[in-house]
Parts: C-alpha cells; sequence; structure tokens
C-alpha cells in the first residue's frame, strides 16, 4: 500500500513519498518479458514534452520522463525524482533532496545540475513557463540539492509544479539549449525509446538501469515504485476507431484506447477482451461571448441556461457514455463542489421565455461555434440548437475545423462572428480547481468574460489563501458565480472506455496510459 | 526527345513557382495556427502565445515569407512546427511508404483496368461486357474507405488472413510489406480500376473500328497479334494519359486509406500538417510532391513521343 502526506508545520510544509510499511515488499513482476502493443487514437506529434501539451505525447513520454513531483493516483502530489521537499516558513525557498543513483538513459549520472537545466530550459520554451512567474530563480547548492527561490510567496506552486499537463521532466544537461521540439526524448523513467515513425508508432524499450522509488511498493499515478515488466511496448498510432477495435480483437493490438460506444457490446461477449471504462474523462461546455449581443445580456444568457436538456445533450454527445456533473471538478474529488447546482439542467421552457422577453430578445441568430474533429462538440450543438429553438431562439450552427474555432474564439475582430463556442475541459479538471479556473480570469482568460471584480476576488483568494480550506470555498465561491453569470455553460462528464486483451495484466485505466507495472501472461 | 524534356522542364518552373506562392499565401488566409494542435484542447491565450513565440509564428507575415524564400534557395524547407523535424528528412522518410503502396495499387490498377476494358470491348454487349462494365462500375461507386473497413472486417477480424494496419518496409521484410499493402493497394486501386477499364473499352472499341484494324484482319493475322500489336499500341495514347491521371489520384486517394490502415505516409502527413496549419510542413511537403507530380507528367509526355512518332516529328 502506498503512503504519502501534506505535513503542515507552521508555515513549514514537507511533502513526502515514504513507504506505508517497510516491512510490505514492494512489488514485483509474476511474469516478465513480451511485446505490449497500445494502439492509441490520436498522433503523436513530439516526444518534448516542453513543447507540446497534447495529450498523445504525454501518453508516451509519461512513461519516459520524470519530473521532480507528480501525482498519485488520486491526483494529489506526490515526490518523484525528488527524495523531500521542504518549504520555508516565508513560502519563498523550496529545497528539494535528489534522489541518488538515478541514471538517465544514457548512462549519466542524474545531478542538481540536470535538473537546473531541465528548469532553464522550462522557462525558455516550456508552454506552461508562466507558473513560474513568481520564481526569482534556482540554484543548486550541492550535487544533489536543488533550491528554488520566490520573489512572492505563491501557495499553489506545488499544485503547479506536481501537475501533468506539462512537468518539468528532468532532462541531461546538455540538451539545455535544445529548441522546442526538438528534444531528444533521454529520461530516467522505466522505459526508454526505442523508435519512433511519427503517424506510426513509437517503441518503448526496458530501461535496465531504471531505479525505481523504493519510498513506495506501489505505481499510484505516474510515480510510485514502477517496473518495466514487458520487454518493449510497441504505442501504434490508429486514428481510425473500427481499425482499433479489429485490432483488440484480432489481438494485434493488446490495449487500446478510445473504444467507441457502438463496438462495446460486441466487445463485451468477447471473453478474451475487457472493456476498462474511465469515468470523467472531460467536462462538456459550451462558453458564451459575453462581450457581443445578445449573448452580452445576462436574462438573455439565463434563458439559454434554463432551456437545456443535459441528458438530452449528453446522450447525443457520448452515445450514453456519461455522467451528469454541475461542476469543474470531477465527482468523488475532495475538491469537488455542487455549488450554483440551482442553475444546471433546468429544462424549464417557461423559464427560459421569460427570460427572452426580459432580455428583450428580438430574434436575432445566435451562432454556436463548433467543429468536427471532436465529434462529441460536433454532437452537443446539434442537439443544444435544437433545444434553443424550441424556446424560441434563432440558433445556427457553425461547423469549422478546431484550430479555426479557436482562432476565432481568442481573436478580438473574429469575437463578432460566434456567440456560444464549444470546448471541453479534461486534464484540468483532474489537476485541482486552479487548472480550470485559470480560463475565466486575469487575461488568462480562454473565453470573452467581462471584468468580474467578484470573480477576480475569488480567483486570487484561490491562489494567495494559505489555508487550503479558504482556496477551496474560494473556489467554490468562483464556480458559483460562473453559474451564476453563466459565463460557463457545463453539460456533464464524459466517459471514454480503455480496452486490454484479457493477457493483460496490472492495466488499470487511468489519464495517461502507464506501461509500467502491466504484464502480459 | 531531348528537346521535348527541356521544354516540359522550363515549362513547369512558373508553375511550381506559382504553387509556392500560392500555398505560402492560402495557408496564412486560413484562420487558425499550429498552437490550437501543440497547446492542446486546454490551453490558455497565454500558453499559445508562447508556443507562436518559440516557433517564430509572432513575427510579421512578409518576414516569414522572406525566411521561408531564403531557406528554399538554400535548399532548406524549413522545420516542421508539429513534429520539430526537418520537413525534407520528414518527407524523403514518407515518401518510400506512399510510392510503394502507390505503385503497387498502380500494378494492380493497370492489370485489371486494362484487361477488364479490354476484355469488354473485344466482347461488347455480351454478359462478359455486362460483368466487367458492373464491376467498373462498383468499383467506381464505393467509398474507399468503406471498403477498406469492410476489408479489415473479413480478411483481419474474421479470417485473419491479413493484418488489419499499420506497415513494414519492404527492404526490412518483403512479405511483411506485401501482407500489410495488399488491402490498402486493393481499396486504392478499386476506384482506379473502374476508371481506367471504361477508358480502354471506350478507346478500344473506337480502334477496333479502324480501317488498319480490319485489314490485319483480312491480311490473316492471328487474333491476338490483331489486338495485341496494332489495336492496343494504337489505344495506348489515350490510356497512358489517364494513367498519368490516375498517379496523381492515387497519391491523393492514399490519404483516406493511409488513415483507416494506420501507414505512415505523406498522405496522412500532409492531411495532419494542413489541419494542424504546419506551416513548413504544407509548403515544403506540397512542393516536392508538386516537383513529382510535374516530373509524372513530363513522363507521360516522353511516354507520348516515345508511343507515337508523330509527336516527335511535329515537335522536331
Amino acid at each position: 500500500m502506498n503512503a504519502k502526506r501534506w505535513i503542515w508545520s507552521g508555515v513549514t510544509l514537507a511533502v513526502l513519498g515514504c513507504a506505508g510499511s517497510a516491512l510490505a515488499a514492494p512489488f514485483t513482476c509474476p511474469k516478465k518479458g513480451g511485446d505490449l502493443v497500445f494502439g492509441g487514437e490520436a498522433k503523436v506529434n513530439s516526444l518534448d514534452q516542453y513543447g507540446s501539451q497534447t495529450i498523445s505525447t504525454r501518453n508516451v513520454v509519461s512513461n519516459v520522463f520524470e519530473p521532480l513531483m507528480t501525482r498519485d493516483e488520486t491526483n494529489a502530489p506526490i515526490l518523484d525524482l525528488a527524495e523531500s521537499m521542504t518549504e520555508s516558513p516565508d513560502r519563498l525557498t523550496y529545497t528539494f533532496k535528489i534522489r541518488q543513483g538515478i541514471k538517465f538513459h544514457n548512462g549519466k549520472d542524474m545531478t542538481s545540475a540536470d535538473v537546473v537545466a531541465s528548469f532553464d530550459r522550462y522557462s525558455k520554451v516550456g508552454i506552461e513557463r508562466g507558473f513560474l512567474i513568481n520564481v526569482a530563480g534556482w540554484e543548486a547548492p550541492d550535487k544533489y540539492t536543488f533550491v528554488i527561490k520566490m520573489k512572492k510567496a505563491q501557495p499553489t506552486f506545488i499544485e503547479d509544479l506536481s501537475s501533468f499537463s506539462q512537468p518539468v521532466v528532468i532532462i541531461p544537461a546538455e540538451q539545455k539549449d535544445k529548441p522546442a521540439l526538438q528534444l531528444e526524448p533521454i529520461g530516467t523513467g522505466p522505459f526508454q525509446v526505442a523508435e519512433y515513425v511519427a503517424d506510426s508508432h513509437v517503441k518503448l524499450k526496458r530501461y535496465e538501469g531504471y531505479k525505481p522509488n523504493t519510498k513506495f511498493e506501489q505505481r499510484t499515478g505516474f510515480g510510485g515504485y514502477k517496473v518495466a515488466c514487458v520487454d518493449t511496448v510497441t504505442y501504434r498510432i490508429v486514428t481510425e476507431s473500427g481499425a482499433r477495435v479489429a485490432g483488440l480483437q484480432t489481438g494485434e493490438l493488446m490495449a487500446v484506447e478510445d473504444v467507441p460506444t457502438k463496438a462495446q457490446a460486441d466487445l463485451k461477449k468477447n471473453p478474451k477482451i475487457a472493456l476498462l471504462p474511465l469515468e470523467n474523462w472531460w467536462v462538456h461546455i459550451m462558453l458564451p461571448n459575453t462581450y457581443k449581443g445578445p449573448t452580452s445580456n445576462l436574462a438573455f444568457r439565463k434563458a439559454v441556461q434554463a432551456a437545456l436538456d443535459m441528458d438530452e445533450i449528453m446522450d447525443a454527445s457520448t452515445d450514453g457514455a456519461y455522467k451528469l456533473n454541475i461542476g469543474f471538478q470531477y465527482p468523488g474529488r475532495a475538491t469537488y463542489t455542487d455549488a450554483g447546482k440551482e442553475t444546471y439542467n433546468l429544462k424549464n421552457k417557461d423559464l427560459a421565455k421569460k427570460y427572452l422577453k426580459e432580455a428583450n430578445y428580438k430574434n436575432e441568430p445566435l451562432v454556436l461555434l463548433t467543429n468536427k474533429d471532436y465529434t462529441s462538440m460536433y454532437n452537443a450543438a446539434l442537439v443544444v440548437a435544437e433545444q434553443l429553438k424550441g424556446v424560441g431562439i434563432n440558433a445556427k450552427v457553425d461547423v469549422v475545423d478546431w484550430p479555426t474555432s479557436v482562432n476565432r474564439m481568442i481573436k478580438e475582430k473574429e469575437q463578432n462572428t460566434w456567440h456560444f463556442f464549444y470546448t471541453g475541459y479534461g486534464t484540468q479538471p483532474a489537476l485541482g480547481p486552479l487548472a480550470t479556473m485559470k480560463f475565466f480570469v486575469h487575461g488568462g482568460n480562454a473565453t470573452p468574460v467581462p471584468a468580474d471584480a467578484e470573480l477576480n476576488a475569488a480567483y486570487d483568494d484561490m491562489i494567495n489563501k494559505p489555508d487550503p480550506k479558504e482556496r477551496q470555498a474560494a473556489f467554490a465561491r468562483m464556480q458559483k458565480r460562473i453559474l451564476e453569470q453563466v459565463y460557463a455553460v457545463p453539460f456533464g462528464s464524459l466517459t471514454k472506455v480503455q480496452a486490454v486483451r484479457s493477457n493483460v495484466k496490472g492495466f488499470k485505466p487511468f489519464r495517461i496510459p502507464r506501461f509500467s507495472n502491466v504484464w502480459i501472461e | 526527345m531531348g528537346r521535348v524534356i527541356f521544354s516540359r522542364i522550363a515549362g513547369a518552373i512558373p508553375v511550381i513557382i506559382l504553387v509556392t506562392l500560392i500555398t505560402f499565401g492560402l495557408m496564412r488566409l486560413i484562420p487558425g495556427d499550429v498552437t490550437a494542435a501543440l497547446g492542446g484542447v486546454n490551453s490558455t491565450p497565454a500558453e499559445r502565445e508562447a508556443i507562436r513565440q518559440n516557433l517564430g509564428l509572432d513575427q510579421p507575415i512578409h518576414v516569414q515569407f522572406v525566411k521561408w524564400y531564403a531557406g528554399l534557395l538554400r535548399g532548406d524547407l524549413g522545420r516542421s512546427h508539429l513534429l520539430g523535424k526537418d520537413v525534407t528528412q520528414t518527407m524523403f522518410e514518407r515518401l518510400p511508404v506512399t510510392l510503394s503502396l502507390s505503385a503497387y495499387s498502380l500494378v494492380l490498377t493497370i492489370l485489371l483496368g486494362l484487361l477488364t476494358g479490354m476484355l469488354a470491348a473485344l466482347r461488347q454487349n455480351s454478359w462478359v461486357d455486362q460483368a466487367a462494365m458492373m464491376f467498373a462500375m462498383i468499383g467506381v461507386s464505393m467509398p474507399n474507405f468503406w471498403l477498406g473497413l469492410m476489408m479489415i472486417v473479413l480478411f483481419s477480424v474474421h479470417l485473419g488472413w491479413l493484418p488489419s494496419g499499420g506497415y513494414v518496409p519492404f527492404m526490412q521484410d518483403p512479405w511483411g510489406w506485401f501482407r500489410a499493402t495488399t488491402m490498402p493497394a486493393i481499396s486504392l486501386a478499386l476506384l482506379q480500376v473502374g476508371l481506367l477499364a471504361r477508358i480502354t473499352r471506350s478507346t478500344m472499341l473506337e480502334v477496333l473500328r479502324q480501317d488498319f484494324v480490319r485489314t490485319a484482319r483480312a491480311k490473316g493475322l492471328p487474333n491476338y497479334l490483331v489486338v495485341g500489336k496494332h489495336a492496343l499500341a494504337n489505344a495506348l495514347i489515350p490510356i497512358v494519359t489517364v494513367v498519368g491521371i490516375i498517379v496523381s489520384l492515387l497519391m491523393s486517394g492514399a490519404v483516406v486509406t493511409e488513415t483507416v490502415f494506420s501507414i505512415p505516409g505523406v498522405g496522412q502527413l500532409l492531411t495532419s500538417a494542413i489541419l494542424n496549419r504546419d506551416y513548413p510542413m504544407i509548403q515544403g511537403g506540397l512542393l516536392i510532391v508538386t516537383l513529382l507530380l510535374v516530373g509524372i507528367n513530363i513522363a507521360v509526355d516522353v511516354a507520348y513521343a516515345w508511343l507515337d512518332p508523330r509527336v516527335r516529328y511535329e515537335r522536331g
């Protein structure tokens, strides 16, 4: 059993990844060897985790690279390459002791000089380098100590640092000047890259020099006690879902992600295949353009909110693979809150019409900006359009491709062309409230939301309040405000189904497929 | 012959320059950029701006234009934004995949197309003609992605004869290559077989009615010589034209087939580049594909001159 805990001591925070019991035996592979062939749904464009935030990149390199800290099975921060982490009482210094005896895939010892180089590169090309904004600098006082100095306290710094959205993975110092997307995939993880053919496959092989983290006995999240049981992993890119299912049926693929709902009934009957539903894959959502009428009018936005039947929308979007969910966090998590639930799934046509009258709506066209790259977004827009027409709103669906859709959402001159933008929050809800709330405030907004003092104050509290309870209360306030002001319309949580052949053991569904501690019988 | 080749190459240069200009301009007119792909669904505007800075997309368009053309003059097509790899190197890694698949498909197309068309022409209005034209019609009408998926279900899932997808290089394992590319090649070829069979049939019917064929028969030449030597040789010029077009169609058809069968070819590469606004990859990739297609057209023109001496004399 793994254990990890946040220890509060005055204003000093120490995060320890430690064994629950020194008596428990660490994981050993029941069987070693074989090639695990995994069918991925999206193209792996790059293996440089600093320069790409895509899920497919993460799918592969999370098994290759490791950061100082990561998240466990419940997404709580844990230590990975760090032996310990100490936060100074004034929250201005973070001291990391680094695990000794770790070797990179090229055989070189990992030291604090590599950690410094990794942070140097991340600060230049890391897409999420913005989280280092309050960092004054970093240094390596000795071979196995790394210190981060802050300009000002940032209570959520460890939450950011341990995020697996785009972690500061540790690379050999020689690579620190590699431009974005040109990193050689040399990490410290249990697997090393043997071959990478874009659009075809990535071949990983067991790294014989890997040193598991003995503070744990089992794999947990992306960390813990990791062992490569299989000799190799072939991560094949099979974008066509029918081909992925066929590959699983024939046994050419031993595990796949994203099994289409329509194929699941047949697969369930096959005793050689196990379906692994991954609930809460992402929060399906539409975001209003509050800079342009009629969606600039709160009464109108409330009319839209009142008209929607979320069951219908989610059913059509996901072929039935969903759960209704009001919030910006996944149900079951400690940070989940249902604040603002009174605004959700109202399906009240009379109330919608009342708000329309209040908004003095004159049948102006309402453009729903969606795309076909993500079928669920497209289907949601179609159903929403019909429901809105049912209360007298002149709704029109505008379908473009995803890059165009994003461009029209963020560019000021394009913001006259749409009223609701369709998207989904996936990894962010898993990473905690901060990761989704950043979309709504202070210039980091990914949707046209007006300057809202109450919203910004709640966000500032989420970042700056030292007590986690106060931060959670601020999040609940913020969620409620967003829903009451209809700055977002979440529909529900979408389930994603992974599947494995029955001879694949130890594969547990997670946001990112983990190949360590998985064996083939 | 040398003059024919030279004049064709000279004529192709403005076409190639025009293609580069159009590609550069058109891609910049389409909204969106590669940051949506690299940043993922949930990236913030600030994160996308960071990517733009990393890739130099924050520079004015005229600066990007000058940089790209300066690179082109040095033979440097740039580096893919999406893959982070050299465009030329990436294209030359992928071209053998698509070319080998297209070549296999072309062989199937020519064999089946010519045979079906000739049989139909020689047995005009008989059941053979009807059956051949029905086969051609089915080939023309059937979407190749659907055919591909049906073949996977039959030959991979139920019969287990062929792999459901993936690619094995010919030089690495010829038998593996044959197994991996047979279904894609058939699904790619069938549409073109229909086209070629119909052209072959109509051309052969026209030629078979010519006086010289009647004369050949009157001289007592055996049928295989009349058809194989005299009729087919004269029918070849329109057929070669169609084959030239078919080669281009195979390249573009490969996009769908490569996706269904998970083959890492040029089709997938460029589709992905276009969908994700990977400008250097699109510009460089399309330039190389254009050069290839121009080369094929020149080869077709040279084939005319070789097949029909009148072409040589007229231009000589």
